[in-house]
């Protein structure tokens, strides 16, 4: 297959011009970094978290200008009513189609995919290189793409282009390649918390689909860049949530059976899904590349004939999500509504259009969420409440299972509506979804798009759920008890010699271990009186010690150098719960793998 | 190179912000256009059209409250309450004081036949906050509450809410006292609603509507005296049919009743007799125009008993005998009572003097030995 997109294409080429080779990188970049910090007494780490806010800012900035250009194209193309005029909706996304593929084949190669796989490609392919082209490109497509009507939304395209902000900046500040690195998913979280007004769910995200863990190094940056990004698009485009809700409130237990069941329909629905675009997407990107320039001319005419009788499939439908909180339809229209925006999105995305999965996800969620409420609803009145709560669990529910990031859902459902109360249905629902999803597709969504672009990107999902050995795995029991400071060299000797160790553990009463191998005993003893206490013999040797729960990771940092460390509970250093030494640790991982 | 990050965002920073200035214009060009199509389609009755545009400039600022309150309003003008209840409740949870939007929901309870809520969004309403002339939109919902409540035959509420909404009544609109006394009498006290109309008749004391309601109030409660004075200064200052009519009645109840204060003995033995000759016509009249009724078996024996009760006082009364036997004069006022009653029954709707025999008897029942 002849994956178009890519950056892969573009960093090979461009690399070499913006970004530095690693050598140079670790020089310049820090000396420059550590000069501009001591004029100004900052540390380096400070420094970084200065130029995370700066990132934040310009992200914050060009989300803001990228939703207005969206609106602006939406208002210029298809004209200020929401639902347009016929022959617009024919038309518009048929035509913008025939443009964004001429913009995005013959200039922004780049602009085409995924921008979350994109930022995890610069994090672990190309050093944390983003094209800035590929930020513009994606400003000026996804503007038209979606503007025009296509069923996408921006909040995928800002993270890149958060994350391609903050590459170029990094770049302009000859910034290591580490430091590099951590700057994508810095700008990423400030993209997506702009986009979505809601810093506290781009953090989350990126966490939990970028870097994959809690890293110290990166979490204050991330968070910092979030929140400067949310505070300056707050203050251009206004601090109020994205979606207006009624008050929810539980009114019996009974009502949780019902978001239960929202959650297996959402998981078996966003199941389905993904599995349309696992099938479409690959298929319509082996046709010639002649096609590239069609594809999404195509998918708008197809979108405009579904337009037609259902506009609100159109576009990001973020309107149509406040009427259906606002319980605004029936539940046999939202139905169709979901189903609708299930297909349109379908023809976007598998297309190549430019433009991101986020809000059609949740214009699904809602829309199958509200259904199942009014289903439920009519057939027993009094187990569910009315519509518009289940369109807000339904939200984060098929969020969590298309998306797979179980976590980042629950956050959004809660930032973005401001009603926390609605956080106990939405935990319920949001797990069943993602456990049915999780169990009848392996391969998560953002894995799935990689592995399609051939681009092999760590999965965060398998990195959570790998086993982590610790060192209750790996270590033994001693096959006798351990030596006391207070024993003599002959008292040493004796159990030496039926002992199988080649090292034998000291114990202190203050806790403090040490070892001492057996052909040293054996020396000791040659020279000196056998009635020598071993405290007198070993009165600075220190073993460090090790717990059962830490991480066999972590323990192998701690044994080089020892045959043998003491394994002890943590209510108390004296009591020993076994021994580990390096055979142990590599037995253990063998056995697991 | 920080330094030129700084002036970049800066530089950033001033085209985001004419931007956003820009758009946000538009948007409130958007907001406002939208809301003016609305409002007009809504007033040129079709909520269908209105509903959508409010629908669109909802969608360029939906925090607006009061788009928000005229798109729940259009909902229900469409008949879609469930929908409207959601934006309110919305709208309710920002601001529960307001006037408007408790008033709207209270409308939605009565749609939904929540007779509670109802009255719980009425009071809402009512102690709420109004923008615009807050006493007189009190009012309204007041009065709206009011007639809620009668048309739900919840009269004692209903009566709370009346003397309310006249004790809020400033004292000198008489046309806001003549309402409070028509919600009386609905409200079944015809008492204080006369006080309303004659309060209202202190500002204007010639105000024929008000002087023929307070006549038909007195009329009403048997204060023939009040009605005839009420009555005569209606018919002096707009004279009608209708007043005229009533006026004649109360003449034809004053100048006969036998048991008007005030009335010499002689007055009252001539008053007795000439009802009682007046009672034996009717009855005549009646039983030779309903022989048919009466032989086909409809209540025959009640008006063939009164035909034989007459007979039988017939021989016994005349104006002689009745003269210082106030006894008889019951006796025969009695009978007329009767005849009235059975004669309307059968032969239609007592009219003229036997209508005023009949509301005199209805006036006296129970005084009557």
């Amino acid at each position: 297959m002849n994956e178009p997109n890519l950056p892969v294409e573009e960093a090979q080429v461009a690399a070499p011009k913006g970004h530095p080779s690693p050598a140079a990188a670790n020089g310049s970049g820090l000396q420059w970094l550590s000069s501009r910090a001591r004029l100004l007494s900052l540390s380096e780490g400070n420094l970084f978290l200065l130029l995370a806010i700066i990132i934040g800012m310009f992200s914050g900035m060009a989300v803001v200008c990228f939703r207005i250009a969206i609106e602006w194209a939406r208002l210029g193309l298809l004209g200020s009513a929401l639902a347009p005029p016929p022959v617009r909706v024919l038309l518009v996304p048929a035509g913008a189609g025939l443009v964004v593929a001429f913009l995005v084949q013959k200039f922004f190669r780049g602009a085409r995919g995924n921008g979350v796989n994109q930022t995890k490609a610069a994090v672990y392919v190309f050093d944390g290189f983003v094209p800035f082209r590929t930020v513009i490109g994606k400003f000026l497509t996804c503007s038209l793409a979606i503007g025009s009507g296509q069923s996408l939304g921006p909040e995928d395209p800002s993270l890149q282009m958060g994350a391609g902000i903050a590459s170029a900046l990094g770049r302009r500040l000859k910034l290591s390649r580490d430091r590099l690195r951590l700057l994508a998913p810095v700008g990423a979280a400030a993209g997506l918390a702009a986009a979505f007004n809601a810093p506290i769910s781009a953090v989350l995200f990126v966490i939990e689909e970028v870097i994959g863990t809690w890293s110290a190094s990166a979490l204050g940056a991330i968070v910092l860049a979030a929140v400067s990004s949310a505070v300056v698009m707050r203050s251009f485009l206004g601090g109020e949530p994205m979606f207006r809700v009624p008050a929810y409130t539980l009114a019996r237990p009974a009502e949780l059976l019902a978001y239960a069941v929202l959650g297996v329909v959402s998981g078996v629905l966003s199941l389905a899904f993904t599995k349309i675009i696992a099938y479409f997407r690959p298929r319509l990107r082996a046709l010639p590349e002649w096609t590239y320039y069609l594809q999404p001319a195509m998918a708008g005419l197809l979108i405009g004939f579904v337009g037609l009788r259902i506009p609100q499939s159109m576009g990001t439908g973020y309107s149509y999500i406040d009427q259906a909180l606002h319980s605004q339809y029936t539940w046999e229209f939202l139905a169709i509504l979901g189903f609708a925006k299930i297909l349109t999105t379908s023809l976007s995305f598998v297309s190549g259009t430019p433009g991101g999965m986020f809000a059609p996800t949740l214009f699904i969620g809602a829309m199958i969420g509200g259904a199942i409420g009014g289903l439920e609803h009519h057939f027993f009145p009094q187990v569910s409440a009315s519509v518009a709560p289940f369109a807000l669990v339904g939200m984060g529910t098929f969020f969590a299972g298309f998306m797979r990031v179980p976590i980042t859902s629950v956050f959004m459902v809660v930032e973005t509506t401001g009603s926390y109360s609605i956080v106990l249905p939405v935990m319920i629902s949001n797990t069943i979804a993602y456990l049915i999803s999780r169990k009848y597709q392996d391969v998560a969504l953002f894995d799935l798009l990689a592995k399609q672009d051939n681009l092999e990107l760590p999965s965060m999902e398998e990195q959570r759920e790998q086993i982590v050995l610790r060192v209750e795995d790996a270590m033994r029991k001693p096959d006798l008890p351990p030596l006391q400071a207070s024993d003599t060299l002959a008292r040493a000797l004796e159990i030496a010699e039926t002992s199988t160790e080649e090292v034998l553990l000291v114990r202190f009463p203050t806790g403090r271990w040490a070892a001492i191998a057996r052909e040293d005993l054996r020396a000791m003893a040659s020279g000196r009186s056998r009635e020598t206490q071993l405290r007198e013999l070993l009165s600075t040797a220190r073993l460090p010690i090790l717990h059962p729960d830490q991480r066999l990771d972590d323990a192998l940092r701690f044994i080089q150098g020892h045959a043998l460390l003491p394994v002890v509970g943590r209510a108390g250093s004296r009591k020993l719960e076994g021994v580990l030494s390096l055979p142990d640790i590599l037995t253990a991982y063998q056995r697991t793998s | 190179m920080l330094l030129f990050s700084l002036i970049l965002l800066a530089l950033l920073f001033a085209i985001t912000a004419a931007l956003a200035r820009t758009y946000h214009a538009r948007e409130q060009g958007l907001v406002a256009e939208w809301f003016q199509k609305g409002n007009a389609n809504l007033a040129n009755g079709k909520p269908a059209l209105a509903f959508e545009d409010f629908r669109n400039s909802l969608s360029y600022g939906p925090e607006n409250s009061d788009v928000q309150l005229h798109l729940a309003e259009a909902l229900l003008a469409n008949g879609r309450f469930t929908e409207a209840r959601s934006y309110l409740m919305n709208l309710w949870d920002r601001s529960p004081g307001s006037g408007e939007v408790n008033l709207d929901l209270a409308h939605v309870s009565m749609q939904t036949g929540d007779v509670d809520q109802t009255i719980r969004y009425f009071h809402g309403a009512i102690f709420g906050s109004w923008e615009k002339e807050p006493a007189l939109q009190r009012r309204k919902v007041r009065l709206e509450l009011c007639e809620f409540l009668l048309a739900h035959r919840m009269t004692n509420d209903a009566q709370a809410e009346i003397a309310g909404l006249a004790a809020d009544t400033p004292a000198g609109d008489g046309i806001l006292l003549e309402e409070n006394g028509r919600l009386f009498l609905r409200g079944g006290e015809p008492g204080k609603a006369l006080a309303e109309f004659e309060a209202a008749l202190q500002i204007n004391p010639r105000q024929s509507q008000w002087l023929a309601d307070a006549g038909q109030v007195a009329f009403e409660t048997g204060d023939y005296l009040k009605a005839e004075s009420y009555f005569s200064k209606a018919d002096r200052e707009n004279p009608s049919a209708e007043i005229r009519a009533s006026l004649v009645l109360v003449r034809d109840v004053l100048g006969n009743d036998p048991y008007l204060a005030g009335l010499s003995d002689e007055e009252q033995t001539r008053r007795s007799w000439r009802d009682f000759e007046l009672g034996l016509v009717r009855l005549r009249k009646c039983a030779r125009n309903s022989t048919a009724s009466l032989s086909s078996g409809q209540s025959p024996s009640d008006m063939q008993l009164i035909v034989k009760d007459a007979q039988e006082l017939q021989r016994r009364v005349n104006l002689r005998s009745l003269g210082g036997n106030p006894e008889l004069q019951s006796e025969a006022m009695r009978l007329v009572s009767r005849i009235e009653t059975a004669t309307s029954r059968i032969c239609g709707p007592a009219t003229g003097l036997d209508e005023a025999l009949t509301l005199i008897e209805k006036r006296h029942e129970g005084n009557n030995p």
